[in-house]
C-alpha cells in the first residue's frame, strides 16, 4: 500500500490549496528568469514547498534535478553532477530546474556549504529552487540578496480540513468529524503532518489515534515546561506555569528529577536538587497529614525553586529524557516478589512482620536452605520456592567466597 | 501449627517459660507476677528490636492459656494490616466469643504499633476501651514516645533495655553446646557487636554461619554481616566527589533495587562511610552535616531517592572545592 502522503502528493499547480499567491509568484519567477536565478521557497514545514517545485516542473514540462547540502561540500562532485545535466540538455532540447532542498542544513563557513552555493548561482544556466524554513537567519543574509523569495503560510485549520475530506472521499473511508477536527488542530498547518496523522487513524482506528495524541500533547507540554524552568530566569510565569499545564504534579516532580543533571552541574546541580528535596518534604508533608495547603509550597520549590539554580538565560539544546525510576523499581520489584513471598512465609513462621522479615531477609537463604523436609512443609514451601533459596545460597557462597570458611574433611 | 518443632533458630530457642529468658530480670519477674495471678492489664513493650518483647508475650499467654492458648491469643502486626479498620475488624471478630477456661479475657498482641498513624491510634484506644472486659492488649514498640499519651496511660509500660554482653554470651554458649559448635570468646565478642544488642539477628547470624561450617569464627560472622550492609557505597561516594553525578545516581539506584535496600539504610552507611573517605577532616564533617540534614529530611519527605540525590549532589559540590 502507497502511505497516503506519497499517494497525493501535489502535482500541478491545480491541486496545490491556499497557496494562491506563492503559486502565482513562482510562475513568475520561472516566465522572468534569468532576471533572478534562483527562488526561496521559505516557509514552515507542510506548506507544500517542494510541491510546487515539482508542480513548476510539470507545468513546464521541465526536468527536476535535485540537489542536496552535503553536494555542495565536494566541487567535484558537484561538477560531475551538473556536468551531464548541462549537456543533456542541448541534447534532448528540455528545460531543467535545479532543486536545492532544505538550505536549513547548510553551514556557513564549511567549506564547500554556503559560499558554493552562492557562486553557484552566478553561473547556473537553469533557475534554482531553494527551500527553508527560517530564510531568516543570519547567515543567509547575503544569499537572500540574490534570490527572489517567496514565503508560504501555514494553512489554516479549514484548508486542512478540507484536504483530509478530499482524500477521505477519495480513498471512500469514512472517519467521524471529531476526528477530522483533531487531526487538522493538531497539524498546525503542515499537511504532511495531517496526512500522517489520517494514515494512523486509517490503520489503527480513531480511538487509538485520540489516546496517542492526549499522550503526544502531554509529553510535548512537558518539555516546554522542564525547559521553561531550566532556561528561563524566575519571572512571575514561573510561579504560574504548572496551572494551565493539566498534568500530574507528581509527574513533573519525576521529570525535572530524572533531567537535572542533564542540564546543570557543580553548584548549580547542588542548588536544584536542594530546591527538588524541599518540594519533597511539601510533598511528604501533604501525603502525611493531607495538608493540601502545602501544594503551594510543593509547586513553588518545583518551578522557582529549581529555576533559581540558574539565574543566566541558556539556549542550549538539552536531548530530555523521560522518568525511568518508576519502571525501574517496578521491574526489580518484579524480580523480588519470589523473595517476598518467601520472606512472607518466614514472617507469618517467626512471630516477625513481612517488612521487616523482608528487610532482614539477607540471610534467609542460607537458614532456610537447611531445612529439614517438616519444617518445609510447615512452612508451606513449595517446589519452586526451596530451589530459588538453593538457588540464592549458591549465589551469596560464591559472592562472599564462603567456601574458605568449610573445614576440609 | 507445631512452632515448637521447626529448625527455624529464633524459634526452636525461643524461651518457652519466664526462667528461660536472659536478660530483663525486673520485667520478667513483674510480668511473671501479673500472670501467675491470671489478671494481667494492658501492657505496653516498649525497646529495641530482638530484646525480648514478642518472646515475653508469648510466654504470657502460654501461662495463662496451658494447652488452648491458640484460641485466646490473636497476634496482630500493625505494619502488616492495611488501616486501623482491618485491625479494629479483626479483634471484633476475636473478641465477639468468650475466652474458654479459667481466665476471663483473651489476649490481643499488636506487634509494631507505633507503626500506627496517631489518627489510627485513637481508633485503637476507643476499641481497647470497648473490649477490655473480653480483651486485654499487649503492645509493642519501639520507641513508646511514639504512641499517643491516651494508650500509654491505658498501660502498664514495660521497658525492654539492650541485652548485655553477658546475656548474649550465655544463650550463644547454650545454643552452640546443643547444636554442637565451636564457637571462642572472640566469635562471640562479633556476634555482640555485628548485631548491635538484638539478639534475632545474633541467632539468625549463628544459623547461618553454622550452614557453612561447625567452626564459626569471627571473620565468617563479619563476611556474613557485612551482606547485610550495601557494600559499593564507598563506589557511590566517590563518583560523587569526583564530579561524575550521573554514574554516582545510577550506581546507588542499583544497589538499592539489587539488594532491596531502603533509603534509610542507605544513609545509614553513607553516614559511616563518610570517615574512611581519602578527604580532608574537615571535608568530613561538612558532609556528615549535610548526610544528617538529608536523613532528616527522609523521615518528613516523601520519596527517599530523591532526597538521596540531592545529597549526592551536594557531594559533587563539596568534591569541586576540594
Amino acid at each position: 500500500m502507497i502511505p497516503l502522503i506519497e499517494k497525493y502528493r501535489i502535482k500541478t499547480f491545480e491541486d496545490i490549496k491556499g497557496q494562491s499567491i506563492a503559486v502565482q509568484e513562482v510562475k513568475n519567477f520561472y516566465k522572468t528568469f534569468p532576471m533572478k536565478k534562483a527562488l526561496l521557497l521559505n516557509g514552515p514545514a507542510g506548506t507544500g514547498k517542494t510541491s510546487l517545485a515539482i508542480a513548476l516542473a510539470k507545468e513546464y514540462n521541465l526536468e527536476l534535478f535535485e540537489l542536496n547540502a552535503s553536494d555542495l561540500r565536494n566541487r567535484t562532485k558537484l561538477e560531475e553532477v551538473l556536468k551531464p545535466s548541462l549537456e543533456q540538455s542541448s541534447l534532448f532540447k528540455k528545460g531543467k530546474i535545479i532543486l536545492m532542498d532544505e538550505a536549513d542544513g547548510i553551514t556557513a563557513t564549511d567549506r564547500g556549504g554556503l559560499p558554493e552555493l552562492i557562486a553557484l548561482l552566478s553561473k547556473t544556466p537553469f533557475p534554482i529552487i531553494i527551500t527553508s524554513n527560517d530564510i531568516w537567519q543570519k547567515k543567509f543574509s547575503l544569499l537572500r540578496q540574490k534570490c527572489k523569495i517567496v514565503n508560504l503560510k501555514e494553512l489554516k485549520e479549514d484548508e486542512i480540513k478540507k484536504i483530509i475530506i478530499d482524500v477521505l472521499n477519495k480513498e471512500e473511508k469514512r472517519i467521524k468529524l471529531e476526528t477530522i477536527v483533531l487531526i487538522s488542530k493538531q497539524a498546525r498547518g503542515d499537511v504532511r503532518a495531517a496526512l500522517n496523522d489520517l494514515q494512523s487513524v486509517i490503520d489503527l482506528g480513531e480511538e487509538e489515534y485520540v489516546r496517542e495524541i492526549s499522550e503526544r500533547e502531554k509529553e510535548e507540554n512537558i518539555f516546554v515546561i522542564i525547559k521553561k524552568i531550566f532556561q528561563h530566569p524566575i519571572n512571575e510565569d514561573t510561579i504560574r506555569i504548572f496551572d494551565n499545564a493539566n498534568i500530574d504534579l507528581d509527574d513533573i516532580l519525576l521529570w525535572i528529577e530524572e533531567n537535572i543533571p542533564l542540564e546543570y552541574d557543580g553548584e548549580r546541580l547542588a542548588r536544584a536538587y536542594e530546591a527538588l528535596s524541599k518540594a519533597d518534604i511539601f510533598r511528604g508533608r501533604i501525603y502525611r497529614k493531607q495538608h493540601w495547603r502545602f501544594l503551594m509550597y510543593e509547586s513553588f520549590f518545583l518551578s522557582a525553586g529549581v529555576s533559581s539554580a540558574s539565574k543566566i538565560k541558556n539556549d542550549k539544546f538539552v536531548n530530555y529524557k523521560r522518568p525511568s525510576r518508576i519502571l525501574k523499581i517496578w521491574m526489580a520489584n518484579q524480580k523480588n516478589q519470589k523473595r517476598k513471598s518467601i520472606t512472607a512465609k518466614l514472617a507469618k513462621f517467626c512471630h516477625l512482620s513481612a517488612r521487616k522479615a523482608y528487610n532482614e531477609s539477607f540471610l534467609f537463604p542460607l537458614i532456610l536452605a537447611g531445612l529439614d523436609e517438616k519444617s518445609k512443609k510447615k512452612m508451606e514451601l513449595d517446589e519452586k520456592d526451596i530451589e530459588y533459596i538453593q538457588e540464592k545460597k549458591a549465589d551469596l557462597i560464591i559472592s562472599k567466597n564462603l567456601n574458605r570458611f568449610r573445614i576440609s574433611g | 501449627m507445631g512452632i515448637d518443632e521447626t529448625n527455624i533458630w529464633t524459634e526452636k530457642y525461643r524461651p518457652k517459660k519466664f526462667e528461660e529468658v536472659v536478660g530483663q530480670d525486673d520485667i520478667v519477674k513483674r510480668v511473671g507476677n501479673l500472670t501467675k495471678s491470671l489478671n494481667i492489664p494492658h501492657m505496653l513493650f516498649a525497646g529495641p528490636p530482638g530484646t525480648g518483647k514478642s518472646t515475653l508475650a508469648l510466654i504470657v499467654v502460654k501461662e495463662l492459656f496451658g494447652k488452648n492458648w491458640k484460641e485466646n491469643y490473636l497476634e496482630l502486626n500493625a505494619s502488616d494490616e492495611r488501616g486501623i479498620d482491618v485491625v479494629r475488624q479483626k479483634v471484633k471478630d476475636f473478641a465477639r466469643t468468650k475466652a474458654l477456661g479459667d481466665v476471663t479475657f483473651k489476649v490481643i498482641f499488636l506487634d509494631e504499633a507505633d507503626a500506627l498513624t496517631r489518627e489510627a491510634q485513637q481508633a485503637l484506644r476507643r476499641t481497647m476501651e470497648n473490649y477490655t472486659n473480653t480483651c486485654r492488649f499487649i503492645l509493642s514498640c519501639n520507641y513508646s514516645s511514639k504512641i499517643i499519651d491516651p494508650i500509654q496511660s491505658r498501660c502498664v509500660i514495660m521497658r525492654f533495655k539492650l541485652l548485655e554482653k553477658k546475656d548474649i554470651e550465655k544463650r550463644v554458649k547454650f545454643i552452640s553446646e546443643l547444636e554442637k559448635l565451636e564457637v571462642d570468646n572472640n566469635s562471640i565478642e562479633t556476634l555482640y557487636e555485628v548485631s548491635e544488642g538484638d539478639f534475632r539477628r545474633v541467632i539468625n547470624l549463628m544459623q547461618a554461619s553454622a550452614s557453612i561450617s561447625s567452626k564459626i569464627t569471627s571473620e565468617l560472622i563479619n563476611t556474613l554481616a557485612s551482606t547485610a550492609r550495601p557494600s559499593d557505597i564507598k563506589i557511590v561516594l566517590e563518583y560523587a566527589l569526583s564530579g561524575d553525578f550521573l554514574n554516582a545516581k545510577d550506581k546507588l539506584l542499583d544497589i538499592m533495587l539489587r539488594d532491596s535496600v531502603s533509603g534509610t539504610d542507605i544513609i545509614k552507611s553513607i553516614q559511616k562511610e563518610i570517615w574512611n573517605l581519602s578527604i580532608d577532616n574537615e571535608l568530613k564533617v561538612k558532609l556528615t552535616e549535610k548526610t544528617g540534614e538529608i536523613e532528616f529530611r527522609m523521615v518528613e519527605g516523601s520519596d527517599e531517592f530523591i532526597q538521596l540525590e540531592a545529597l549526592l549532589a551536594g557531594f559533587v559540590l563539596a568534591g569541586k572545592g576540594n
